[in-house]
């Protein structure tokens, strides 16, 4: 009985977790200390990880309902705008940062706190366990999974006990024979590489996260736009917009320069398949210069980014870019060139424009309108039927004033209030509405001239860089790795215990699966068979699959029918 | 480009097919009844035995239960025999309901992926660029994986109300609501061989989830009834009886210790996947937009989907979790799922928004 004490100690004590499993209770009144240990076995424990997990999970479920800032400002800002005192209560809380709010956050530290505390001494008990013996069999084997007895007359215990050793160890299975009172016995074990698995993922768990981390500090971002025939080169100048993680370092930014040599748009066709005008393709050729490397030409596709050093750079607009020249009522050209106009979202690629004249004379002049790549105008104003360039056309309309430009408040180069200056007029009195095709002048009443030259396409680019992506993806491949071997690797132990008997001996085989293992009971009786039928002379037969299933060994409900 | 003949074989395929699941899923509601009905006394004196039977046999120490999961395998198999291999079955060869339906459901499956492979065919790249497709590609995965597990186990067999049953409501909301015509990918799902695996793979990890929700629903229900069951017989009831005709049913089905290993099985294999579509997502999203992650409404679901099968799957390793509670932390991430493809795909709008829906 003492010894079956023992037995059941050992056995709970093979699983690193179970020790960690549940929280013990703490004892009465232990101070501060024990206070804190105990919290920290709290934290520490299997049914916290569950709940922040669990908590994790909810707390994400705000983050897809309400507009997120990072993800989505101007949708954020309009639902502001329309929910009032519940939008800032609701901002306040967060629910438009989730993912960096307070609350999201402290679950995901304490969870990774949780974890931290939970490998550590795991990887110790674990690195224990690899080295030291598989433990002793119970004493009475009769409680296992697969209990088998034999009872063989005129068998030897030594050519059976080693016999049972070589078939295990040929099963890969770690084994340690041992001496017993009146009895010897082996201890097989297998599938340590279960929890090798398991805390590998974990351990990999934490270090996506640092890499994360580390992504968020070092990476950087920026907005680019290029019109057909122009080229960029790579400086923190050059961007529309930029943004860069605390720990990144402007000098990083690999030098490179690209020219937008060409750029195709496709679109589904009236009489295709699909719904007319949503875009086929996108594709921007580009001539590529990096340092000490021959220029190279490559097309840039969405899916289809350019990888330099030290950056990618990803298709992720484009529009058009009417020529527009513009002459002051003086006769000095006071715009010129392709003008990025900016798509208005339907599928016509409908796009505004805004030319600022700051240097026209007598007055400021801005020119605001629509570009229509096949252009009508009607009740609904002016609008584009097709997204593609088939009947391309300006229209706009002419406004004088002071611009404001030099009232040092930064202003966005695509956008400008006409309520401040006053509106171009014709001898009525109405306003004028300039209508243009490529190829065409217009002259207001006051001498202004306005000429639509030509067309160019622009694209937009990302240009993006995160240091530690690579990472990451390791992180993550091996976290997965880990898990595969945690879920699918059944870990095992089997006995084998033989006892000299008169004239004979006595066999006793026995398992304990300790995850889902439906194969032990079968393979426990495979293996003392096999023993039983070597000792009878009928040969080692199946022994080298005692322990190594076939997969087909599979079906034994499943022959019914 | 696209093959419109081809497009509408497509379709005729798959109106075909539910038709087959329709007629399927009768056979096998057919099956269910009328063996509930032949239960017999013996079925239930064999019940009896395998309690009295469990209830001595030692508890395994281990966190799976294999062992107690391994007796409860064969006192199912003497209190569920497989229809024509019972003594009151019908004899061997002979056209039972189940058998019935089990062929028609394969001939459905066949048609089913006819249909799909077809769509592919006509619009030459993988179906699965719109909710649709999505839904027709993952319903054929699940009813091929399904068939599987009948094939290497008979008795699974008793489950294909149970699966047939959400395949063809998902396959008529397809049909129904979800339908757009073939056609070529917008840009942002073109040349990416990602978009092939990572669909695939989150098509799979999809046809999983309904399965173990499935089975996940029956070990609930199982075991509250053999919970209810003992309950009586400890009663003094001789014949106990739980939920009537339903309870007759669930006797039908594999015990719920059975469900329960089937159940993990089935959502660890479920749990892989998604963490795989997760890391080709990613993958796919840094090629596209240039960033690995962005908390997409798309993206946030997948992650909380992952997360709850995470939980699952601590739930059942952790004391006091196992068992029933483990299987509604599976049923909660299957809701996930669920909301993952309907709501979000429909309502919030992220750059995910499939074309044409
Ligand atoms: C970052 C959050 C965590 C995630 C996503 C996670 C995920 C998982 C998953 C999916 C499994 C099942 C697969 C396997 O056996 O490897 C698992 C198992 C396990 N986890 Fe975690 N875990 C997390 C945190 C923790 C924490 C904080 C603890 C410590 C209390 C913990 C302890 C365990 C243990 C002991 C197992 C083995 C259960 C068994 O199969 O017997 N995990 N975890």
């Amino acid at each position: 009985m003492s010894q079956d004490t023992r037995g059941r100690d050992e056995s709970s004590r093979w699983s690193s977790k179970r020790e960690l499993d549940g929280a013990r209770p703490a004892p009465p009144s232990l101070g501060l200390r024990g206070t804190l240990l105990f919290l920290w076995r709290q934290l520490t424990s299997m049914q916290t990880a569950l709940i922040l997990l669990m908590l994790l999970a909810i707390a994400a479920v705000p983050g897809s309902l309400y507009p997120q800032r990072s993800v989505n400002p101007a949708l954020t800002e309009q639902f502001l705008a329309e929910n009032g005192r519940w939008g800032e209560i609701l901002d306040t809380l967060g629910f438009f940062d989730v993912f960096s709010s307070p609350w999201f956050s402290a679950i995901y530290l304490l969870l990774f706190i949780s974890l931290i505390g939970c490998i550590v001494p795991r990887v110790g008990v674990h690195l224990r366990q690899l080295r030291a013996q598989p433990p002793r069999a119970p004493s009475r084997l009769t409680r296992f999974t697969g209990y088998t007895r034999r009872e063989l007359p005129g068998a030897d215990a030594d050519t059976l006990l080693q016999s049972a050793h070589r078939a295990l160890r040929r099963s890969r299975y770690r084994t340690a024979v041992r001496e017993e009172t009146r009895s010897r016995s082996v201890s097989a074990e297998r599938g340590l590489l279960r929890e090798s698995g398991n805390l590998l993922f974990h351990i990999s768990l934490v270090g996506v996260l640092i890499c994360i981390a580390g992504g968020q500090l070092t990476s950087y971002r920026g907005q680019i736009t290029v019109i057909e025939g122009d080229g960029f080169s790579n400086s923190l100048t050059q961007y529309d917009s930029f943004e860069s993680g605390a720990w990144f370092d402007e000098t990083e930014l690999p030098s490179f320069r690209f020219t937008l040599e060409d750029f195709r748009a496709t679109y589904v066709q009236p009489g295709e398949s699909g719904t007319v005008g949503e875009p086929r393709s996108f594709e921007a050729d580009v001539a590529v210069t990096t340092p000490g490397q021959e220029q190279r030409e490559q097309t840039i596709e969405v899916n289809k980014p350019l990888h330099v050093d030290g950056a990618s750079m990803y298709l992720l607009g484009n529009g058009y870019a009417p020529e527009v020249t513009v002459t002051d009522p003086e006769g000095s050209v006071v715009a010129e060139g392709p003008v990025i106009t900016v798509p208005m979202g339907d599928t016509g690629y409908t796009s505004q424009l805004v030319i600022k004249a700051p240097d026209a004379r007598p007055e400021q002049t801005a020119v605001v309108g629509f570009f229509l790549p096949t252009g009508t105008i009607d009740e609904n104003g002016p609008h584009s039927l097709y997204p593609d360039a088939l009947d391309p056309q300006l229209a706009l309309t002419v406004h004088q004033g002071d611009l404001g430009l030099d009232s040092g408040v930064p202003q966005n180069a695509y956008e400008v209030d006409v309520t401040t200056l006053t509106q171009v007029t014709d001898e009525n009195g109405d306003p004028v509405l300039v209508r243009l095709y490529p190829g065409q002048e217009y002259e207001l009443p006051d001498g202004t001239t306005i000429s639509f030259d030509g067309l160019r396409r622009y694209a937009a680019f990302d240009v993006a860089h995160d240091p530690f992506e690579r990472w990451t993806l390791v992180c993550a491949l091996a976290a997965t790795g880990g898990l595969i071997l945690s879920l699918f690797i059944p870990r095992r132990r089997l006995w084998v215990r033989v006892r000299e008997a008169d004239g004979g001996a006595v066999l006793e085989v026995a398992g304990l699966a300790r995850s889902d293992d439906p194969m032990l009971e079968e393979d426990v009786s495979k293996l003392a068979d096999s023993l039983a039928g070597e000792e009878d002379g009928a040969g080692p037969d199946g022994l080298r699959d005692s322990g190594a299933p076939t997969p087909t060994d599979d079906h034994r409900e499943g022959s019914a029918p | 480009m696209i093959n419109q003949q081809l497009a509408e074989l497509s379709n005729l395929a798959l109106v075909v097919a539910i038709v087959l699941y329709v007629l399927a899923l009768i056979g096998f509601a057919a099956d269910l009844a009328s063996s509930s009905q032949r239960r017999s006394d013996a079925r239930l004196a064999a019940r009896e035995a395998r309690e009295a039977e469990r209830a001595p046999q030692p508890a395994t120490i281990g966190a799976g239960g294999a062992s107690a999961g391994g007796a409860a395998i064969h006192g199912a198999e003497e209190a569920a025999p497989a229809p024509d291999a019972g003594a009151d079955g019908p004899a061997p060869g002979t056209m039972t309901a189940q058998r019935f339906a089990f062929l028609l459901a394969g001939a459905a499956t066949v048609l089913h992926i006819a249909g799909v492979v077809t769509r592919a065919i006509a619009t030459q790249r993988v179906p699965w660029a719109n909710m649709y497709e999505f839904a027709t590609t993952s319903t054929a995965v699940v009813m091929v994986a399904f068939l599987a597990f009948c094939i290497r186990r008979a008795e699974l067999r008793a489950l294909g109300t149970f699966v047939v049953g959400p395949v063809l409501v998902v396959l008529l909301l397809a049909q129904t609501f979800w339908i757009v015509p073939a056609a070529a990918l917008t840009p942002s799902l073109q040349n990416s061989h990602w978009l092939v695996i990572h669909i695939s793979v989150a098509i799979l990890a999809t046809a999983l989830s309904i399965l173990g929700a499935v089975v996940a629903s029956l070990q609930l229900l199982q075991s509250r009834h053999e919970r209810a069951l003992v309950q009586r017989a400890a009663d003094g009831e001789e014949h106990p009886e739980h939920w009537g005709r339903f309870g007759h049913v669930l006797d039908r089905l594999p015990a719920s210790s059975v469900l329960e290993s089937l159940s993990f099985r089935v959502h660890s294999v479920a749990f892989v996947c998604w963490t795989f579509t997760l890391i080709f997502g990613a993958v796919w999203a840094r090629d596209a937009w240039g960033r690995f992650w962005g908390w997409d409404p798309k993206e946030v679901w997948t992650f909380i989907i992952w997360v709850i099968y995470a939980a699952y799957l601590h739930a059942r390793a952790t004391g006091g979790f196992r068992g029933s509670r483990a299987a509604w932390v599976a049923l909660a991430g299957f809701l996930a799922v669920v909301f993952n493809y309907t709501i979000v795909n429909t309502v919030i709008n992220g750059l995910h928004s499939y074309s044409g829906l």
